[in-house]
């Protein structure tokens, strides 16, 4: 399962490197919402550390939709869907494959969009960025197994990136409020009570929809039209 | 179990006219039996109605989960019957919680929202049933759509607990709960009662409205079968 | 037996495809599936894959000559093909996906033969139809499954290519894989077949040895004219 998933996942970002467009329409959108927040600061006024955190989940929210109907949309063009179908590796494979596919594009994005959020913005980054960077990593997960649980919704012609998103984004709030207030910490610098409790809701986000995905994403990825 | 699930429907008029009278009744409970709230005053007695909404709206989502579950390993086009009709019973409960909620939240605290974990959860779950219907609405094969909308289902269940935990998590404001007396107490477990009537009662209705579409294609489609 | 059907029916919403379909795949056979357009085939050959589920009735894969589960090869309609990798990643891909060890000379070996060893290192999106489907047909061969299942493999083929397809095929026979072909040319490549199965009335029709299978006796398939002669316009000069 392990290769397939991999084979899969390097065949897509093969695909996402050597045309780009992807990956490309993703960061602009979300550098666009840095941008477009920026313009609700005065000259010389900074944003608050909470509100830059959440521009900047929001900014990786839209991304990540944009990444798996594009890692999903790949397997629309000629029919390969149903070739990944009838590999013999199990079906779960493709979800891990794209998975991992999603969450180094949604990692090499949101490279961007911190220093993006930074200086358009106007935040710096204390000594918690430790921190920062571990809640990056544990909501990701959790972002990715969902997005590549649902992306795969998309099969076929008959759901677009907005049903997408409208089913994953409330889905995915849980993580983006873990995500928002540690990185309030991070930007701010002084770490408010229950820090610990949000890794846990985050840690219990990623176990609950890992699980639901490797049990429920045969249900909805199969060759039918 | 099938059967019990496919005759269930005709005690739907029943339950739903059931519900009815007792609702009325509970009126009396709500506002002459039961005493004014002292801080609140009257606004208080939406708590009669906001409370059994968000019960069973909850529950609602609760028949989803597990009749997606048991779509999934039955692929019986029974469950999934049941789980439309419950989805859309569990999103109108669940939307007029919110606003009751919201109500409550504008006379108790002078905010029409405020990040109470309970309200927040409710709010997420409105849009993520919202999202649910869209995905029931969309034009696909019948079979494929049953168990999108089964894992979409089922998710958005395992993920309520979550968003409870995190709202909680998130709030500085802990809406200091009162402190209810033996009537109120009486009044909101009849309220409840009264509602789980009408609920299952318009649940069933929808159930049974479902269930003759399906009859009716599998008709046809035997029809079909023997002329082809 | 490498692939047994029983009993196969399937409805596209309420519209009946057809039923009662029984069919068995022995190895080394090679059975030619053939009926009018929109007699099923395709649906047929995907149920066959487990690509799709029939309505009713049941598949079951059995053994191949090694006592493991067989491979399935399936090409349908559409080529698998990612227009962005070349020829050569996109069968890396596909043969790494199904976990089939394959040599760099094989690789070799397979674009020769489909001729399309020059364009190895070119992204497929500039490819025609006819290299798109012998890409595809290099993808399938390329596992040498036991089970292979070729949805009018010919198509946008030109007659150089077609001899080379029959020839892949004709070759995975004598290897002892089992084929159903579906195909447009249905005179031509009725030579070939060892069994025919025909669909026709939403039934299968005919299914039996190829020898005792009369073309021209099938309602469905439209019989030539013959030429008018100028005796027959009654010694009119044209």
């Amino acid at each position: 399962m392990l290769s397939a998933a991999l084979t899969i996942a390097r065949k897509d970002l093969t695909l996402t490197l050597g045309r780009g467009s992807g990956l490309v329409q993703a960061l602009l959108l979300g550098l666009l919402l840095v941008f477009v927040f920026s313009l609700s600061l005065q000259p010389g006024q900074r944003m608050t550390p909470q509100a830059a955190a959440a521009v900047f989940w929001m900014a990786s929210a839209f991304c990540q939709v944009l990444i798996f109907s594009t890692l999903y949309a790949h397997e629309e063009v000629n029919g390969q869907r149903q070739g990944l179908v009838l590999a013999p590796a199990p079906v779960q494979s493709i979800w891990l494959g794209k998975a991992l596919a999603g969450i180094g594009m949604l990692a090499a994005a949101q490279a961007l969009f911190i220093p993006a959020v930074i200086v358009f913005l106007g935040q710096n980054v204390s000594a918690l960025w430790p921190l920062g960077l571990g809640i990056l990593a544990i909501a990701d997960i959790g972002i990715v197994a969902a997005g590549s649980l649902l992306g795969a919704l998309s099969q076929g012609q008959s759901a677009k990136e907005s049903l997408l998103s409208i089913v994953l984004f409330p889905l995915l709030i849980p993580l983006f409020l873990g995500g928002i207030r540690i990185g309030t910490a991070v930007f701010s610098g002084a770490l408010a009570e229950g820090a610990q409790s949000w890794f846990g809701i985050a840690l219990a986000f990623d176990a609950i929809f890992v699980a639901a995905a490797l049990a429920l994403f045969p249900a909805v990825y199969n060759a039918e039209e | 179990m099938r059967n019990f699930l496919e005759k269930a429907p005709c005690a739907a008029p029943w339950l739903a006219l059931a519900g009815g009278l007792a609702l009325a009744a509970c009126q009396w409970l709500i506002f002459v039996y039961a005493p004014v709230e002292s801080t609140m005053g009257p606004p208080q007695k939406i708590f009669y109605l906001h409370l059994p909404l968000a019960w069973w709206g909850l529950i609602s989502f609760f028949v989803v989960f597990l009749s997606g579950i048991a779509y999934i390993y039955s692929r019986k086009p029974v469950w999934d019957a049941l789980s439309g009709a419950a989805a859309e019973v569990g999103l109108v409960l669940a939307v007029l919680a919110v606003l009751t909620g919201s109500i409550w939240a504008r006379h108790s605290w002078g905010l029409w929202w405020t990040w109470d974990a309970r309200l927040t959860t409710a709010l997420v779950m409105c849009f993520v049933y919202a999202g649910y219907l869209i995905v029931r609405g969309l034009d696909m094969q019948p079979g494929r759509k049953a168990l999108v909308c089964a894992v979409v289902g089922i998710v958005a269940f395992l993920d309520v607990p979550l968003v409870f935990l995190s709202a909680r998590l998130w709030s500085y404001i802990h809406p200091p709960s009162i402190s209810l007396e033996p009537e109120m107490k009486l009044t909101v477990a009849a309220c409840t009662g009264a509602f789980a009537l009408l609920w299952a009662g318009l649940t069933l209705f929808r159930f049974k409205l479902a269930l003759d579409a399906q009859r009716l294609d599998q008709s046809a489609m035997e029809r079909l079968m023997r002329r082809g | 037996m490498l692939l047994r059907a029983r009993d196969l029916a399937h409805f596209y919403g309420p519209r009946l495809i057809f039923k009662d379909i029984c069919l068995d795949l022995p190895p080394g056979a090679l059975t030619v599936l053939a009926g009018a357009n929109g007699a099923g085939k395709s649906t047929l050959l995907k149920i066959l894959a487990g690509l799709i589920r029939p309505s009713t009735g049941s598949v079951e894969t059995g053994e191949n000559s090694r006592g493991q589960k067989p491979r399935i090869g399936y090409l349908g309609h559409q080529t698998f093909i990612y227009p962005e990798l070349t020829a050569l990643e996109n069968l890396r891909f596909w043969t790494s996906l199904h976990g089939h060890a394959v040599t760099g000379s094989d690789y070799a070996a397979i674009l020769e033969r489909v001729e399309l060893a020059p364009f190895a290192e070119e992204k497929a999106r500039g490819f025609s139809r006819g290299m798109a489907q012998r890409l595809n047909l290099a993808r399938v061969f390329l596992l040498e499954a036991d089970i292979l299942l070729l949805d009018e493999p010919g198509t946008g083929l030109d007659l150089r290519s077609s001899a080379v397809l029959l020839r892949e095929i004709l070759a995975a026979r004598d290897k002892g894989a089992g084929i159903i072909w579906i195909t447009h040319n249905l005179e031509e490549d009725l030579r070939h077949a060892d069994s025919v199965a025909f669909l026709e009335g939403k039934r299968l029709a005919f299914y039996g040895p190829a020898k005792a299978f009369r073309l021209s006796e099938r309602a469905s398939v439209p019989r030539p004219e013959p030429f008018e002669t100028r005796e027959a316009r009654g010694g009119e000069p044209c």
